[in-house]
């Protein structure tokens, strides 16, 4: 019994529009985005993010825009590098730009926008010999808490695991893990778990899709060299068969499904079939996922003349789409004719050719091979 | 008639095009205005007003979140006498209010309100001390007492807000000694909220919260709790067979199976409910896990029969839920090969 029949009405499923996302993207990122996403000003770099990786995704970075403008984007994120008390990193906007010293109270850096710079830089192939490195290992070690976990940035009061996931990106695209201390940061991440399967954002919430990512994601990223004492970063076998059970509960298994939602009893939404598709991805049973079902719901959350939506009725955004395209690539990337140039890598969240980039202009003995 | 419409159209878009300019100028014109004032140190109630103004437009807007509090930190708290920082605090806090009512998951408000609870000044009222003077800590009841209130209505509004779970948990664990919660008050509150909607995972968690640091505190309250709780999630379980929560907290009622009295009895419970709802998908699955860790308590033969039992019920789970098909599967030769493997090496007890 063949998996499309499974849902039977759905035999032939919606192509990918992919001229239109890219145009989408293109538009957003040359003209920002209409007043309705006014409240995401201050996190422009990481919208930014998202729309350079739908392009890159989608192989289309080369031929959608041109130098120039390639080169006025780099320059921008650029721009976002705020050195100061606390060392350096990247903030999500000039909204907070002040004449007084750099990264105040006021400006300062932020992980997720650190991470959304690193990886969109290499997107954009910049030979990253702008980043303040040590500036950066600094900024890391100050964004530790005593409990393992990390802030949003250094005077702030939300510290959860998608900094931690965050941190350990940045130090495998550094290759360098001397900043933070893995063990206490480990202990964090297993405190998020539930007993549901899965990991709350922080500890006592409740399993969520995206923080399992996180969690997972990270704990795969440190290095099996590293050499702290204690027990493996890795999920017990009892662990991993209750956090894959967990996640392939999450798919909704309705006429109208397909999708994964993010929290026990919530419901579909096409970002979570990222986060959680991903996720099973990272513990080796994507295999076991319905993934036609996945991709039946991801299509028809496109919308037509560009974006992708997390449902079948809000507006598209480009962090819904390009979590689309990611789930329908990791999910894809083992069939006989998937329908993207290049695999994603689930722990970083890019494909080969731009994790490459980030090794050989980053770590210090980069890889010259192609990656495995 | 056709032109007309088009050149009516076109009218209308352009016009609400401008329209869209103009507010996009003015919210550029305000963010510009507030910076200019925190660059010049200006810190005025004149300031704080635009910065509310601007803040209901944008919640997002760290920066300007942050300026307020430090014109509460550089004027109010300094200049101001007690009384009318402390009314000033109360207008904030109404202010976050309805801000929350539009944004419930916008962090930065949620983070001000801990502000504006953390840094209300003492004030007379309430309890006296123990030389019998005026209490100093009538302001701090008022909010705090007004902040429980109010994130149980967010919740009543929306049972599944993480944020507002997490700000409750904030609140009874921050708030004078007075005001917190026993155990046993929670505990009613959760099944409250479990009684008027049994698919309200949230309060199901925060229940297994409760328990957690309960049983942490005083093992010995565990066992008869259980017999409680089984009692209260069996309910559920009949009462809405389909849905996940009960069956989550269930399986963790049951935990490692180590106590294989609890393990048989409840194997019973949810054979029973099988009979009436034969082909429930949540039941056969809890079964299916509940007889894999039966079997580490069994005999080569009783192994051999739960082993049968359990490649029924997924046959069973893999036509009703197609969806996880492969699941099963993956499941039913796991079983196989761990009791294979068993039986092949005389092993008592491995992980299946």
């Amino acid at each position: 019994m063949s998996d499309q029949a499974i849902v039977p009405d759905r035999q032939q499923q919606l192509p990918i529009y992919a001229k239109a996302h890219i145009s989408s993207a293109i538009r957003f990122l040359r003209q920002g985005l209409p007043r309705t996403g006014i409240d995401n000003d201050q996190a422009r770099l990481v919208i930014g993010f998202y729309c350079l990786a739908t392009l890159d995704i989608l192989d289309a970075l080369e031929s959608a825009s041109s130098e120039s403008e390639k080169e006025g984007w780099r320059s921008w994120i650029w721009a976002q590098q705020i050195r100061g008390i606390w060392g350096s990193g990247f903030r999500g906007s000039p909204g907070a730009a002040t004449n007084q010293p750099a990264s105040s109270e006021y400006d300062p850096p932020f992980l997720i926008m650190t991470y959304a710079a690193l990886l969109s830089l290499a997107i954009l192939r910049d030979p990253l010999t702008q980043l303040d490195r040590e500036g950066l290992r600094k900024y890391l070690k100050i964004s530790q808490r005593e409990d393992g976990s990390f802030k949003l940035f250094p005077t702030s009061e939300e510290y959860d695991l998608r900094m931690t996931y965050c941190a350990f990106s940045i130090c495998s695209m550094l290759d360098d893990w001397s900043s933070i201390n893995i063990p206490s940061a480990v202990t964090f991440i297993q405190s998020c778990r539930t007993y549901e399967g899965g990991y709350g954002q922080e500890p006592n919430n409740e399993a969520h899709g995206g923080s399992t990512y996180c969690a997972l994601a990270s704990l795969h990223l440190v290095p099996p060299s590293s050499n702290y004492a204690g027990s493996s970063a890795l999920l017990t076998p009892a662990q991993h068969a209750q956090t894959t059970r967990w996640l392939l509960h999450c798919q909704d298994a309705s006429e109208t499904g397909g999708g994964f939602a993010g929290r026990t009893n919530k419901v579909q939404d096409a970002c979570y079939c990222f986060w959680c598709g991903a996720s099973l991805d990272i513990l080796g049973m994507a295999q076991v996922v319905n993934a036609d079902a996945n991709a039946s719901f991801l299509l028809e959350c496109q919308f037509r003349f560009g974006g992708i939506r997390k449902d079948r009725v809000s507006n598209p955004d480009p962090y819904h789409t390009y979590l689309a395209l990611a789930s329908l690539n990791i999910l894809s990337k083992d069939t006989t004719n998937p329908p993207f140039e290049e695999a994603l890598d689930p722990l970083w969240n890019a494909r080969a050719s731009t994790q490459l980039w980030l090794k050989q202009r980053l770590h210090a003995t980069p890889a010259t091979a192609a990656p495995a | 008639h056709g032109i007309k419409r088009t050149k009516v159209d076109a009218a209308a878009i352009a016009a609400r095009r401008e329209k869209e300019k103009e507010k996009l100028r003015a919210y550029l014109e305000s963010e510009k205005e507030i910076l200019d004032l925190k660059e010049a140190n200006e810190w005025s109630e004149a300031a704080l007003q635009l910065t509310e103004q601007f803040l209901n437009t944008n919640p997002e807007h760290y920066t300007i979140w942050n300026y307020r509090r430090d014109i509460f930190t550089k004027l109010v708290f300094v200049s101001w006498t007690p009384e009318d920082a402390y009314q000033r605090l109360v207008l904030d806090l109404r202010f976050t209010t309805s801000a929350l009512k539009r944004y419930p998951k916008v962090y930065w408000i949620w983070n001000h309100r801990r502000w504006c609870l953390e840094n209300t000044p003492s004030g007379p009222g309430t309890e006296p001390d123990s030389k019998g003077e005026e209490g100093i800590d009538g302001w701090e009841m008022a909010v705090w007492s007004q902040e429980v209130l109010l994130v149980e209505k967010m919740l009543s509004l929306d049972e599944r807000n993480f944020h507002a779970w997490d700000y409750r948990r904030y609140i009874l664990s921050h708030c004078p000694p007075s005001l917190r919660r026993s155990d046993a008050d929670e505990l009613a509150y959760t099944t409250r909220r479990i009684e008027k909607n049994h698919s309200n995972f949230s309060a199901w968690h925060q229940r297994s919260l409760v328990y957690t640091s309960l049983w942490k505190e005083d093992p010995s309250q565990r066992a008869p709790a259980l017999d409680q709780e089984f009692e209260l999630v069996k309910n559920a379980l009949w009462m809405a067979p389909d849905d996940q929560s009960g069956w989550l907290y269930h399986r963790w009622l049951v935990g490692s199976g180590d106590d294989v009295t609890i393990l048989e009895k409840e194997i019973g419970v949810i054979e029973e409910l099988l009979e009436v709802e034969p082909e429930s998908r949540w039941t056969l699955d809890t079964l299916v896990y509940y007889k894999r860790l039966l079997m580490k308590h069994r005999s080569e033969q009783g192994k051999r029969q739960l082993v049968e039992e359990c490649r029924r019920s997924l046959e069973t789970l893999c036509r009703i839920d197609p969806m996880r098909r492969r699941r099963y599967e993956d499941i039913g030769k796991r079983i196989l090969e761990a009791y294979s493997y068993n039986v092949a090496y005389n092993i008592q007890g491995a992980t299946l």
